[in-house]
This record gives structure tokens, sequence and C-alpha cells, in this order.
């Protein structure tokens, strides 16, 4: 059996205190699991993700990674542990070349910088060939696919994706979605947090489906696609 | 014209390394510091008493008596205090008022009250006297085309090379291209791996050392007065705009460009007799670049998507 990569435990956080956003979420993420959490807007998605990179405050409930508590810590030491992140929005660092993007994303990596720098030119060729242009100047598909490069360099166990398919074109999606089942089958688990809810469970191993801050359903993203209460809420006719 | 010059690569060069100091804490933290002419004149201030012989006893109402250090000792020791300054200011006023979410408005008022409070120790413990330091008096010599003495050379060849050496900072360092970074997002920043806290930190240390060394030049080639900061602080905020905010290369440009502009203008014939509206020209210079220019000399357009 796959081992437990993430556990949350009852997880309440807010971005004010004493308000909570989150009120005791539960969720489990496996080695080499893609698992998408799905919702109205203001469920608490992509705080769930925010509370677990420390970028806001946990007031109640536990996180581990890899079996270890990690509960509030700093940001910056969560990249240690393993997880690499891609918020929705501000991706990319807009001011600096894509070589530079991806040094500042290896910042924690000191010698073997190079090494991984190499293996990101030679997994993302696009990114090689523009290595010299400002992130500013990409396509929303094309920084999303440096955001995604940005994350890996530091060869994460988990990446926490925050609605990569958000403002992209058709095409670009499909590019993107490809990019991540690439990721995920070179051995990377996937939390991945979507408002295109049949994409995300079709794409998934498994689900959460929050509501309000709780958990409201759970189980394999082609269960829940199929069942009548998450149709009814949030996905219409299939 | 030609003869004012000297004196405004002098003065760009002043306002060119405080507008980069400015321009840097602003790129990185948002802060419009209005407190940054007083950490200039701290600079000023503090080599004066540092390197004022043990006898002179002008300063500090006669209370403390200067401690007679070597001059250049003294500039570099006026620098460091300066750099700490700014650190301690980071750390006890601006980083609980950034981990409070205070907004950017709130904080701009702040240090509106911060530079009136330190202008005013100043006005108390420094007195109100125009003072120098203990240097002798040189006369000025022509160089290539324009006059200055050797001492102010010095100050400006020094000036250059702080600025070619913030430059490669920047760009080539792991701590400059963090600094872009964070300037960029503070959140990503963290979420790459960078303690963005300490980032800000040196960035206020290395803002408030360069803005001393602005003013350690600002008093050895004119004089040391508590208000020295205030009364170039717009001409630093003049050069970090027209070099566009928040890019420190443009902030070097705008800041000798406004400089120069502003001792050229003595020499326009309608100014003759009116130079202490010597200002006036180049900020209307820079009004109307601006208005051709909107995001400053070096500002980019990015891309929004």
């Amino acid at each position: 059996m796959n081992k437990t990569v993430l556990e949350c435990n009852g997880i309440a956080a807010g971005y004010v205190k004493d308000l909570n956003i989150l009120q005791g979420v539960d969720l489990v993420v496996k080695e080499k699991e893609i698992v998408s959490i799905i919702g109205p807007n203001g469920a608490g998605k992509s705080t769930l993700l925010k509370a677990i990179m420390g970028l806001i405050n946990v007031s109640g409930g536990r996180f581990y990674i890899n079996g270890i508590e990690k509960t509030n810590l700093a940001t910056h030491k969560i990249v240690n542990e393993g997880i690499g992140y891609v918020p929705q929005v501000a991706n990319v660092f807009p001011s600096l070349t894509i070589e530079e993007n991806l040094e500042i994303g290896s910042w924690s990596l000191n010698k073997q910088q190079k090494e991984s720098l190499k293996q990101i030119y030679d997994q993302f060729s696009l990114l090689k060939d523009r290595k010299k242009d400002k992130a500013g100047n990409l396509s929303g598909g094309q920084r999303q696919i440096l955001a995604l490069a940005r994350a890996l360099i530091t060869k994460p166990t988990l990446l926490l994706l925050d609605e990569p398919s958000a403002g992209l074109s058709p095409v670009a999606i499909n590019e993107v979605f490809s990019i991540i089942n690439d990721i995920n089958e070179s051995g990377v688990s996937i939390l991945l947090v979507e408002q295109n809810a049949k994409r995300a469970l079709s794409f998934s191993d498994r689900g959460y489906v929050l509501d309000q801050g709780r958990n409201a359903y759970q189980g394999k993203g082609e269960d829940l696609l199929n069942d009548p209460r998450v149709i009814d809420l949030y996905l219409g006719k299939l | 014209m030609l003869d004012q010059l000297g004196n405004g690569l002098l003065l760009g060069i002043i306002i060119s390394v405080a507008s980069v100091a400015l321009s840097l804490l602003y790129g990185v933290t948002r802060i419009v510091n209005f407190a940054h002419g007083e950490i200039i004149a701290l600079g000023a201030i503090a080599t004066l008493f540092l390197s004022s012989p043990i006898d002179y006893r002008v300063l500090f109402l006669d209370k403390f008596s200067p401690l007679g250090l070597d001059f250049f000792l003294s500039c570099i020791l006026a620098v460091i205090i300066c750099g700490l300054f700014g650190g301690l200011l980071e750390l006890i006023l601006f980083r609980p008022l950034r981990k409070g979410n205070v907004g950017n408005i709130a904080v701009l008022v702040v240090t509106i009250g911060l530079s009136i409070f330190i202008r005013h120790l100043y006005l108390l413990f420094a007195t109100g006297k125009v003072q120098n330091f203990p240097l002798e008096l040189q006369r000025r010599q022509t160089y290539l085309f324009f006059d200055m003495t050797p001492r102010n050379l010095k100050v400006l060849i020094i000036g250059i090379l702080v600025m070619i050496l913030i430059g490669l900072l920047l760009t080539y360092t792991k701590l400059g291209k963090a600094m872009r970074a964070v300037r960029d997002s503070e959140e990503l920043s963290s979420v790459s791996g960078i303690n963005s806290d300490n980032i800000i930190l040196i960035t206020w240390i290395s803002s408030s050392m360069l803005a001393g060394l602005a003013g350690v030049f600002q008093a050895t080639i004119n004089d040391v007065r508590w208000n020295m900061g205030f009364l170039i602080l717009l001409l630093i905020f003049a050069g970090t705009v027209l070099g566009g905010i928040g890019t420190s290369f443009g902030a070097m440009v705008g800041g000798l460009i406004i400089g120069i502009l502003v001792q050229v203008s003595v020499g326009l014939p309608f100014m003759e007799g009116h130079t202490e509206a010597k200002n006036a020209v180049a900020l209307g210079i820079m009004i109307v670049i601006l208005l051709f220019r909107p995001q400053g000399i070096f500002g980019q357009k990015e891309r929004i998507s």
C-alpha cells in the first residue's frame, strides 16, 4: 500500500483572526496519487492549499508531511519538506528572466542547482529556447508551464496546484494537463484544486468535495463524477 | 551653462545614490519612505560626530564630545550606523506593520510621521547650525570640461563605483536576484524557499547604507544641516519616478539627470537672479518626460495575462 505523503486532520484556518474559512477539513494524499479538491466558490479550496503552505495561519487541526507534524511551519521551510506549490495567480516572477525564475525556484538546492536546471531544460525545451526572455512576456499557457517547472526544480514529492487551467485556452489546458500527467507518472503526487470539476475528477484517482469550509463528499474520481448528489450540487447533467 | 556641469554631476551622484536606495526599498517592500531624507542626514551627522576634533563642541549642545576619528573611517562607520538604523526600523516598526496587514497608505503616513519626528530630534540634539566636516579647503581644478575640487572628484568616482557595484549585485548575485524576486511577489518567493523576511531586512539595511552614503557625499560637497535630507527629498523622488518607479537602474539614471538639470538650469538666461528657482526647471522637465513616457525612462510595460 502506498504511504501517506500528506495528511490534514480537522484543519481550521482563515485570512482574518477568528473568522475561519476552513472549519475542520480532513484530507489525505498518498504516494503517486492525483487528488483533486472541487467545490463551489468560497468553499475554501485555495485556502486549504495556502494553509498547507503556511501562507495563512492554521488555528485548529494538524498537518502531517510524510508522517511528521508540520503545522504552521514557515513557508520557506515547507519547500524543504518536498512540497511544491503553484498559485493560481502571480505564479511567475514577471520581471525576472525564465532562467532567473528557475534559479529562484532552486533557491534551496545550493550545489545541485546546475544539474536540476539542465534536467528542467531537457524536460521543457520551450523554456530552454527562451531562457533569457522576461517571464512577464510569456502567454498564460507558457507562464503556467514555467510555474510548473519552477515548482518541480526542487524535485518535490507532492505538488499543490491551484487552478492550473484558470484563464487558459482549451489547447493550453490540454497541454498543461498533459504535463501534469507526465509529472505524476514520474512519481510525484498531485493535489489539484480546480473549478473545472468534471475535468479534475476524470483526471484524478480520488477527489474531495468541499462546501463552506467542510468536507462534503469524497471518493474515487470516477465515483464522484457519477454520484447523483455531486452531480446535482456542482456538476449539472453530464 | 557648461561651468555648472561639474556641480550638476556632483548633485546628480548624490541624488542618484539616494534614489537607488529609495527605489530598492520601494521595489522590495512597496514602502514609500518619507523618512529616507532623515537617514541621509544621519549619515552626515554621524560622520560629523565621529570625525570632528574632540575639543570641537558645537555639536550636540555641548553635551557630547565628538570622537575625533579618522575621516575616512568615520564615513565607513557612519554608513554602517545608517544600515543598522534601517535594520532596526524594519524589525521594530515596519515588520510588525506588515505582519498586521496595515495598508500602504497608512504605512506611508507612518513614514511621514517618522520623518518629522527624527528630523526634529536632529534639531534638538545636533542644533540648527550649519556645520562642516573637519576637512581643509581645496581649490577647484579643471577635469576635462568641468570644474571641481579633487575631493569632490573622489566623491564622484566613489559614487559611480558604488552604482556599478549595486548594478552588478542586483543583476548577477543570488541575493540580488532574490531581492528582485521578492519585489515581484513576496508570496511566490516564500513558496520557492526564500525567507522573504530576511531579504526585506537586508534590503532595509542596504537601502539605509546607501542613503547614509548619499548623506556623507552631500555633506562633503556642501555642509551638514539638520534638515539636509528633507531638502533634497523631492529631487530624490523625482529621480526615482523619472527613471521608472521600482527599477534601480532607472533610479541611477533618473537621479543623475535630475541633478544635472537642476544645476545646469542655473545657467539658463531667464534664471539670472532667480537661482533659488532652479528645482522648478528640473521638475518641469520631469513632468514633460512622464507625459510622453508614463512608466519612466527605464520602467517597462508588462503583458497582462
